[in-house]
């Protein structure tokens, strides 16, 4: 003979803990979906289907571990399946992993490149911030928010984004890369840079 | 006491993980650490990523602040709460299942099987009265 209880947790109290525990998550995942999905009629739809999705498998969730990376991974998921279909995506080259380390002349940046990508970053105002975000590539710009803007480490953007540490490593390297040269361009174009907008290549500095 | 060379190009091509305090993962960590001491232009380059990344996250950070829209809490709130009403307020679900067997032999030598099965499902209802 057997006997099971399949439900332990009343449903009520399931909702009231979901609500409790998520839904303080709301505005900071409304912030990175407008930046997922680039408009407010589909961020608004994303973090919804997030929170419906979230709810329904809420009785697999383990307490105690991280909500807040649970929820970013549901967002995440649910945007790279359910926006993006049908969306042209640039396809990012197979050689990622091993290039990227090499793919770049390594040298250092001269002290004027450096004081004018600082005069750059200092004035530019939100709306160039969030103009260059949304030009960047959509892997880098999902990777480079959620390391910069919400914190997570490379390995818990890599269970979030369900790509290899190293990949996100990558691509964090080549987005941030990508958002600097575009806030430099705006800076440049607005007139802030004391550097010459002359061809002399802001990243050939000496190596002393 | 390191034997590989590190170049000044190796370093600022670990930038990204020096500057994510996550050096360790990389196979050449401590010989790029003994090249930072002494190298006065990689140290001077890393000072600067972990300034620009300090500063960018900051302004990142200050641009995608956005609150979600009131009526956007609200619709989760209701949505939530017709998904838990449409899932049933079934709270415990109790299951018994009972198998019984019987075996009878009778004189003659032959074979006489018989088997039960009671099922039982238990619903038990709980009204929610929260709003």
């Amino acid at each position: 003979m057997t006997s099971k209880d399949l439900v332990l947790e009343s449903a009520a109290d399931r909702t009231t803990r979901f609500e409790r525990d998520a839904l303080v998550f709301t505005n900071q995942l409304y912030a990175a979906a407008l930046r997922y999905t680039k408009n407010p009629e589909d961020a608004r739809d994303l973090v919804q289907d997030t929170y419906l999705k979230a709810f329904s498998s809420f009785h697999q969730f383990e307490e105690g571990t991280n909500l807040r990376a649970w929820l970013y991974r549901v967002l995440t998921t649910t945007f790279i399946n359910t926006y993006r279909k049908g969306q042209r995506q640039p396809q990012i080259a197979n050689n990622e992993l091993e290039d990227w380390q090499v793919a770049e002349a390594q040298s250092h940046t001269s002290d004027q490149g450096k004081s004018a990508e600082q005069e750059a970053l200092e004035n530019l105002p939100d709306s160039d911030i969030k103009r260059a975000l949304q030009e960047i590539s959509e892997d880098f710009r999902i990777i480079v928010y959620l390391a910069d803007v919400e914190g997570f480490s490379y390995k818990e953007i890599a269970e979030i984004v369900g790509a290899p540490a190293g990949t996100v490593m990558s691509r964090l390297h080549r987005g941030r890369k990508q958002l600097r040269e575009k806030l430099s361009d705006y800076a440049r174009d607005l007139g802030y840079t004391t550097d010459a907008p002359a061809p002399k290549a802001k990243k050939k500095g000496g190596t002393e | 006491m390191s034997f590989i060379e590190i170049q000044c190009g190796d370093v600022l091509a670990s930038v990204v993980f020096i500057v994510e305090g996550e050096l360790q993962e990389i196979p050449q960590a401590d010989a790029i650490q003994s090249h930072i001491i002494t190298c006065a232009a990689c140290s001077a380059e890393i000072e600067h990523e972990r300034l620009m990344h300090q500063m960018l996250q900051d302004v990142l950070k200050r641009s995608c602040d956005e609150q979600a829209p009131e009526e956007l809490h609200q619709s989760i709130h209701n949505q939530l709460r017709a998904q838990m009403a449409g899932a049933g307020a079934t709270e415990v679900v109790t299951q018994f299942s009972m198998t019984e067997i019987s075996i009878e032999i009778d004189e003659f030598g032959n074979v006489e099987h018989r088997e039960i099965q009671i099922e039982q499902t238990h619903i038990q209802h709980f009204i929610d009265d929260e709003d």
